[in-house]
């Protein structure tokens, strides 16, 4: 029976998706053009206005540096917050059919991926019609370090959405939470221009590894493996086991304190 | 197929305390560090129970007695307290109207989720999909969101994926209660078929005819304990007993005074039983002995009545309309001994009056009560067998 759970994951993950488009008529179309039009207004907000720099040694238009770790983030972030919010949503559900509760954190997360990795292509494939030139043979190592930051948000998201059965506030200070994460993370900011050894806290952050890989990547055209990608890959399946093992010790509890 | 499909022991149920944010977090706590909290309403104690295939069961009992807790429990949707259950073969379970059902969803939709819930894969449901759609006969409406649907379309749309199914053990809740009539008919008739193929039933249900009819066993819950558990015909006149009593109590208030100036039943004893409450079969002999006293020592006399739990008169008489005297036991004292040879009582929950009035038999001046149970398997319905024949016309 345990195996055949496993199926509904992708039936679960597909009704997800087709919950965010199913209000909109032509909702396929607005995956594509959301991303640019995002794109556009970051071009013009940090290229145009604020005029923004990117690291020394690097040739290529801001808007194109941030875009490389911006959807990765969103994916993570956004992925986090539904993920966090699933079981409390599907509450109507948990309490009438029998199913391994971690399938809809799980589904939910997986939804909010998919659905940023097809804008993330869509803008990739932007930057590069625009004139900078992305590093395509890298690209398998990219989705490499992106599939261990999918991994590592499905942890914390079992984690998160575990406590927030018990403890509602979550959902008021998450979101806070988040975005204060999104300033402490250098998305939107090359490390060195911080002030002092402000720079020196940031490794500290676990997304700052991410973030640094998938530019390395992109930009400078890594393709091999290095060290970091072994911590990354030891870190998200300690993230996951920790999220699954204590979701699996609460879960059974869920239905009373919904 | 294996010998048990289902088998709880000692199941109970807890529910913690999570009104306030800090009982939450204190539940939270202790199950993160010892897997289970503390404190909370008891809903469930020590339930056992085993079933086998083709012996369906019933769940009856009072509202807020658990059934539905256990239910929940037995589908895996809520985990119990305490207690282990074993589960072999596959089972669905239908609980309330539409069970998980997404209302933004269309029925379509719905019924896909649903069948790959219940274990169904793609293959299947394409295959089933005629049959589905059939049995649940909403016609067009299965392409409409399910907010759109009646309660009743609902249900059809559910049990139609439980039908396509076909589980070991099929588990239902009060269910049958909604639909018309007509769709009622096809459930009750599927089920039969069901049940006559091989398949075994838990249901929960206020009906105890259809209780009756569908199963084998029953267990009756109160309070959270199981209060009665067995064959489902003892189950079941035992709780229609209990509320029949339970109604009459509150309508009749009775005080047995044992003022020496009066006319008083001193005794009333049924079938020789010094406590407990007396059980008597169907079509067996039934004994009833009053015992009165008489403060000026001339006989009084005595009046038997026999009432339904709820207070209902079924039968009285009384020994000066046979014209039989009562028997001194004493100078002031007098005892009668009432036979019933021939129980024709329906099973069910009974009581037995003895009335005793003055010499002349006009005023009445004490009253002793006591319930008795009639046993039985019969479906017959009503209070009494009446002499009867079926014949052909010649």
């Amino acid at each position: 029976m345990a195996a055949d759970w496993w199926r509904l994951l992708p039936d679960l993950t597909r009704r997800e998706i087709r919950n965010r488009l199913i209000n909109s008529s032509s909702g396929w179309l607005w995956l594509v053009v959301t991303p640019l039009l995002l794109l556009a207004v970051y071009g013009f907000v940090f290229g145009v206005i604020f005029n923004a720099r990117v690291p020394e040694g690097l040739d290529v238009p801001f808007v194109a540096w941030l875009a490389v770790a911006l959807w990765p983030w969103l994916a993570f972030s956004e992925g986090l917050l539904r993920g966090s919010q699933s079981i409390l949503q599907h509450s109507g559900l948990i309490s009438k059919v029998a199913l391994p509760r971690e399938l809809l954190v799980l589904s939910s997360q997986s939804a909010v991926f998919v659905l940023h990795m097809i804008g993330y292509s869509v803008v990739l494939v932007a930057v590069q019609v625009l004139g900078t030139d992305l590093a395509w043979h890298a690209l398998p190592f990219a989705l490499l370090v992106l599939a261990t930051l999918y991994v590592f948000g499905l942890g914390l998201g079992l984690m998160l959405a575990a406590l927030q059965v018990f403890v509602r506030d979550l959902e008021q200070v998450l979101p806070t939470l988040v975005l204060f994460w999104f300033f402490m993370t250098p998305i939107l900011y090359a490390p060195e221009i911080l002030p002092g050894n402000m720079d020196w806290w940031l490794q500290f952050n676990p997304i700052t590894w991410w973030m640094e890989e998938i530019r390395a990547a992109l930009f400078t055209g890594k393709w091999l493996p290095d060290l970091i990608f072994v911590w990354l890959v030891i870190g998200s399946v300690a993230t996951f086991a920790a999220g699954i093992g204590l979701f699996r010790r609460l879960s059974p509890s869920f239905e009373d304190f919904l | 197929m294996s010998s048990v499909l289902l088998r709880l022991e000692g199941i109970g149920k807890t529910y913690p305390p999570t009104v306030h944010p800090g009982e939450r977090f204190r539940a939270f706590w202790q199950l993160l560090t010892r897997g289970q909290s503390t404190g909370g309403t008891n809903v469930l104690e020590d339930i056992s129970l085993e079933v086998r295939p083709g012996q369906s069961m019933g769940i009856i009992g009072a509202n807020g007695a658990g059934k539905s807790t256990l239910l929940k429990i037995i589908t895996g949707v809520l985990a119990p307290t305490c207690g282990t259950i074993e589960r072999q073969g596959s089972s669905a379970a239908l609980l309330e109207l539409g069970a998980g059902f997404d209302e933004e969803y269309t029925g379509m939709e719905n019924l896909h989720m649903n069948a790959a819930f219940l274990g169904l894969s793609r293959e299947q449901i394409a295959e089933n999909l005629d049959d589905i759609l059939a049995f649940a006969d909403i016609g067009d409406s299965i392409h409409e969101p399910v907010k759109h649907y009646s309660s009743g379309m609902v249900v059809r749309l559910g049990f139609a994926v439980v039908a396509s199914v076909r589980p070991d053990l099929l588990i239902t809740d009060e269910v049958l209660a909604v639909g018309d009539e007509s769709f009622q008919k096809k459930c009750i008739r599927w089920i039969e078929d069901y049940i006559n193929r091989g398949g075994t039933l838990l249901m929960v249900s206020h009906n105890m005819y259809q209780v009756q009819k569908l199963c084998q066993q029953a267990m009756w819950l109160d309070d959270g304990k199981a209060r009665a558990h067995g064959d489902v015909f003892d189950v079941t006149q035992a709780y229609l007993a209990w509320h029949e009593r339970r109604d009459a109590e509150e309508v009749l208030s009775h005080t047995p005074h044992d003022n020496p100036d009066l006319y008083a039943a001193r005794r009333l004893q049924v079938q020789g039983m010094e406590q407990g409450e007396p059980q008597v079969a169907m079509g067996e002999e039934l004994t009833i002995e009053v015992e009165a006293s008489s403060p000026d020592g001339r006989e009084p006399v005595v009046v038997i009545g026999i009432v339904r739990a709820d207070g209902t008169p079924v039968y009285g008489v009384g020994n000066d309309f046979d014209e039989v005297p009562l028997e001194r036991i004493g100078e002031r004292r007098f005892k009668a001994l009432f036979v019933l040879p021939d129980v024709s009582l329906l099973p069910g929950g009974y009581a037995v009056r003895g009335h005793v009035l003055d010499p002349e038999g006009l005023r009445l001046h004490d009253t002793r009560e006591m319930g008795f149970t009639v046993t039985g398997k019969t479906r017959e319905v009503g209070l009494v067998r009446l002499n009867h024949a079926w014949r052909h016309h010649e």
